[in-house]
């Protein structure tokens, strides 16, 4: 197979990949399941990012999520009281609203597709795309995404302070301790 | 993204890189743990036992629990084994010889780490039993944790490169290997390397003390493969080591791919040997040590390295 015919096969796999996993998302009834689902969507989308040329943003998308979904599923587990998730569960509230929702989403951002003009050059230099983006993000845009980033930074070693053993209220231990039974009826 | 060697050949490089790994740790492994236990190692018995247990696997009956994932049960290991092929799909054998070089073949190699603990905890969820359980979340805690400065110590690899390809990263070694220019390097990728392939003093999620953590429940074919991709993914950090700190092919005498094998064959003896030598470590402490101070050593080895070249 040649590989311009091989690429659109591959597109269209990852394409087809992401919505059929992104549907699954929501008819699956297990929440581990679901942000597994969620993560094979988004690798398939960072897959056909790959494909169009921007291997960096693919490959970065692809593993920011692996991260992230993990996060996900780990925090649903804990609040939700569920043990390991694996109890069947509905994973969507509010179904018209969300079904409405949903469609009106996505034929908003499948518009943009026609609406936009696309470049001429779509098969820029190998290695060009992530050169480019390194300039864009040190150049022109510097200042927007260093704002963003530091703030991003402030935020996390702000929250890792708060839910640290050692915050500034003390252990976070202390909190959780059990009372002390005192037999002699002595509150003190 | 042109792969050098054909894609065929590519195919069996890696293929042979998968089973022969293997095989090695298993029989380092063998040999190390005898002989610290104080026995005197046997040729044959050490040479024949991963196949004899093998085999033990293989005829054995398989057992399940109550309301599993199955898909995700079969998957895990079969991920896991999958993210090793690709780590060493990326490890140069020689200028010409390797596999796959993407121009962004660090960020590829990243991926592959970070999916290893989607693999480790669909392997500890799946089973629906609660040791599995147990050893998914501290490979959550442990690996969310080590990631980042293990990711952090290779990145520093690419500055001297100025390229985020594996096969420039070996290239800018030429003179001077990055163990000697980016002193920290080395270290911190071997202790994190050992959390994320979860060996030795940090098998947390597989340890002994949760009855073998996520693969508790595993038994027959299943447990074999567990094991061994567990392995593969030892041999794909200790690979990637080589080629990041070492110099991959670079070495007097000897061609290109010979150094690459005993240098990585060097980092399996250095990574098996911890797992016999050092006492395991509690998941708390380690979170802490990565996050206070890991992580700020790796960043200050990016900064140094960074200032050096300027």
């Amino acid at each position: 197979m040649n590989e311009p015919l091989l690429a659109e096969v591959l597109f269209g796999v990852f394409a087809l990949g992401s919505v059929l996993t992104g549907y699954r998302v929501f008819r699956t009834d297990s929440m581990v399941r679901a942000a597994f689902f969620l993560l094979a969507s988004f690798a398939a989308v960072g897959g056909m990012l790959v494909i169009l040329g921007a291997e960096f943003l693919g490959m970065v998308l692809i593993l920011m999520m692996a991260g992230e979904m993990l996060i996900m599923a780990v925090v649903m587990v804990m609040f939700m009281m569920n043990p390991a998730g694996l109890n069947p569960m509905w994973m969507v509230h509010q179904h018209r609203v969300a079904v409405a929702a949903g469609v009106i989403s996505f034929l908003a951002i499948a518009s943009l597709g026609f609406l936009v003009e696309f470049p001429e050059n779509l098969n820029p230099q190998p290695g060009m795309a992530t050169t480019e983006l390194g300039i864009e993000l040190l150049g022109d845009s510097m200042l927007v995404f260093q704002t963003a980033g530091v703030l991003l930074l402030s935020t996390m070693i702000g929250a890792v302070a708060i839910a640290s053993c050692r915050g500034r209220y003390g252990d976070a231990e202390e909190g959780a301790e059990e009372p002390v039974l005192e037999l002699d009826g002595d509150a003190s | 993204m042109s792969p050098h060697l054909s894609p065929e050949l590519a195919v069996l490089v890696v293929g042979i890189a998968l089973a022969v790994g293997v095989y090695v740790v298993a029989v380092l492994d063998q040999a190390i743990g005898e002989q610290v236990g104080g026995a005197r190692p046997r040729l044959q018995r050490v040479v024949l036992d991963p196949f004899r247990s093998s085999a033990l696997l293989l005829i054995q009956q398989r057992r399940t629990t109550e309301r599993t994932d199955a898909p995700g049960w079969l998957l895990a290991p079969a991920l896991l084994m999958a993210l090793a092929a690709l780590a060493l799909a990326l490890v140069p054998l020689g200028p010409t010889e390797v596999a796959a070089d993407p121009d962004t073949g660090f960020v590829i190699f990243a991926a592959a780490i970070a999916f290893v603990m989607i693999a480790v905890y669909l392997h500890g969820w799946s089973p629906n039993s609660v040791f599995p359980l147990h050893g998914a979340y501290r490979f959550g805690a442990q690996s969310l944790s080590s990631q980042m400065p293990f990711l952090l110590a290779m990145l520093a690899t690419t500055l001297p490169a100025e390229s985020l390809s594996i096969v420039d990263i070996v290239a800018a070694q030429e003179s001077v290997w990055n163990v000697i220019r980016q002193p920290l390097g080395l270290p911190l990728y071997l202790i994190v390397g050992v959390a994320v392939s979860f060996w030795g003093p940090l098998n947390l999620p597989d340890a002994a003390d949760l009855a073998g953590g996520t693969s508790a429940e595993d038994s027959g074919v299943a447990r074999l493969m567990w094991k061994a991709a567990r392995a593969a993914m030892l041999v794909a950090v200790a690979a990637m080591g080589a080629t990041g700190f070492l110099g991959g092919w670079w070495g007097p005498w000897l061609p290109g791919a010979a150094w690459v094998i005993l240098k990585t064959l060097a980092l399996l003896i250095l990574l098996v040997a911890a797992g016999h030598l050092l006492a395991r470590v509690r998941i708390e402490g380690f979170v802490v040590v990565c996050w206070a101070l890991l992580i700020p050593l790796a960043l200050l080895n990016i900064f140094v390295s960074g200032a050096v070249l300027l």
